[in-house]
This record gives structure tokens, C-alpha cells and sequence, in this order.
């Protein structure tokens, strides 16, 4: 695993924690401590995406300049030390 | 609105082509059960959900149902490449081959092409969280019938990831059944017709 896969899976980890419990709380509305959880991992994901963006690149169009939205990988590439 | 993310939810990395795999995980693509008509079906439902709840609920999940099919597009993407007129004709991958050469189509592992029959949007709470229940147990099956057939450690863990989420979303959506008959009165205790007729006087 390179490094930017290895950053990509714990921005992953951690943007689908955030996620879980962001759905969980469409039904438990009133659920603190899942609230406080969700904050925690939400403010985490904030840090590693934009540390994310700043080593490889866009990952949200809007935080994208010049053509760098254009550049590979592309989610649907193998990665290259896949490539065997 | 829905803004993209340029990452899959859950990596695939697939080192070895396997055509005959792809033509049985291509259901999940466009198949009866598959995440095309899953997101099309929760995002078709949430306009006439009458609770906060439920629209936040069908927003979300149709929402992660579009990635899970960037997922299984990328494994079918993986899967075909570089293969050989040799390995298509063993494989029983030219009778795709023939009319998408490697292109990703939405179509069942029958060859079926895709088609909104596969959903419905009956406009009834009730109803349609039953549908939704049922689906994610339908594509629960599904992901068993392909971990069943598939041996490829590459394949299987996007694939074991895609069926977990089903039973948490089955899970959500019996919470969401229940908020919903919670809210239900007493004239309406076995739960049907719950929001239409009420806004409307009888005539009949």
C-alpha cells in the first residue's frame, strides 16, 4: 500500500464513521453522546481531507484549481502497484 | 442538489481480470436488486415521505446507494480489462462482449437490460417503507449469492463491505417504519391510507 492509498483509507475510516452516525441520527434525533461522536469524527474528516487535497489533489470540485480536477487516478483506476 | 466526491466510499483495487465474476456482480449494477434501482427508488420516495425523519432517512441512504454503484461499476471496470478474445469466448463473456465490448451497462447477470419495474413509488409511507425493507434483504441475498460464487479475496472484501450496508439500512429503515406507525392514531391502528385521504374531504 502506497502513502496515498494508505492516507485515502483512514480519510475513508473516518469520513464513514461521520457518515454512520450522521444516518443514525435520522432516526434517533435526540441522541447526544451519537451527536458528539459524530462532531468528533466530522471535525477529524475536515483535517485529514484537506490534508488529503493539499498532497494529491481535489477530491471535491470545489476546492479544485486549474485542471487539477482532471488529473488521474480517477476513483474507478486500479492503483498503480496493482498494476502487476 | 448532489456535488461529487472524486473517491470511492470504500476502496476496490481488483489485481486479477476475472470476466466470468463480472458477468454474475453486473446484477448489483443493473440488476432487479442491484444499487441503480435502489437509489432510484429511495430518491423517487423521499418527495412524498411525510415525516423530517423519513426524508432525511431516504435522502441519505439513496444517496450512499449512488456510491455503492460507482463501487460495483469500478469492479466491473477491474474485472474486464485487458482481456483477451480467448479468455471472452471462454469465459461465456462474449454474449456482453458483443453488444458492450468492455463498456459497464446496466443489465442483469440474465442479460435483462435495466428498467424502473425493478422499483415502485406507491406515494404511501407504509407501503413504501415495506418496499424498502424488502429490497435490502433482496440485495442482501444477492451479495451472499456472489460471496457464494466468488473466491477472490480483491473482490470479496468491496463485496462484504456493500452487503453489510444492506442490513444496516434494513436496520434504519424498521426504526423509520416505526417512527412512522408511532405517529399513526388511533382510527388509523392497523396502519394504512396514513397521509393521503386526510387532506382531502370524502366524497364516496
Amino acid at each position: 500500500m502506497n502513502n496515498r492509498e494508505h492516507d485515502l483509507l483512514r480519510l475513508s475510516a473516518v469520513q464513514f464513521s461521520a457518515w454512520e452516525l450522521h444516518m443514525y441520527l435520522d432516526t434517533h434525533p435526540n441522541d447526544k453522546l451519537a451527536k458528539e461522536r459524530y462532531k468528533k469524527y466530522m471535525a477529524e474528516y475536515e483535517v485529514l481531507l484537506a490534508d488529503f487535497e493539499q498532497k494529491y489533489g481535489p477530491v471535491n470540485q470545489t476546492t479544485s484549481k486549474g485542471n487539477a480536477w482532471l488529473s488521474d487516478p480517477w476513483p474507478w483506476d486500479i492503483s498503480k502497484e496493482c498494476e502487476c | 442538489m448532489f456535488q461529487y466526491q472524486k473517491k470511492l466510499q470504500f476502496p476496490v483495487n481488483i489485481k486479477n481480470p476475472n470476466p466470468k465474476a463480472a458477468q454474475v456482480i453486473i446484477s448489483q449494477f443493473g440488476g432487479p436488486d442491484g444499487e441503480l434501482a435502489a437509489s432510484l427508488r429511495y430518491l423517487s420516495q423521499r418527495f412524498s415521505m411525510p415525516y423530517a425523519e423519513l426524508k432525511g432517512l431516504l435522502t441519505d441512504i439513496g444517496t450512499e446507494e449512488l456510491s455503492h454503484l460507482e463501487m460495483i461499476g469500478a469492479i466491473i471496470f477491474q474485472l474486464t480489462r485487458n482481456l483477451s478474445v480467448d479468455e471472452i469466448k471462454k469465459s461465456g463473456f462474449d454474449k456482453y462482449f458483443v453488444d458492450h465490448t468492455t463498456g459497464v451497462y446496466p443489465v442483469a447477470a440474465s442479460g435483462a437490460p435495466f428498467t424502473a419495474a425493478y422499483l415502485q413509488c406507491k406515494g404511501d409511507v407504509i407501503t413504501d417503507l415495506h418496499e424498502d425493507l424488502a429490497a435490502e434483504q433482496k440485495a442482501r441475498t444477492t451479495y451472499d449469492n456472489i460471496l457464494r460464487l466468488v473466491d477472490d479475496p480483491d473482490v470479496r472484501e468491496p463485496i462484504k463491505f456493500l452487503r453489510e450496508r444492506e442490513i444496516v439500512h434494513y436496520q434504519r429503515f424498521g426504526e423509520g417504519l416505526r417512527i412512522a406507525t408511532d405517529k399513526l392514531n388511533e382510527k388509523n391502528f392497523y396502519a394504512f391510507n396514513p397521509s393521503f385521504d386526510k387532506n382531502f374531504k370524502r366524497n364516496f
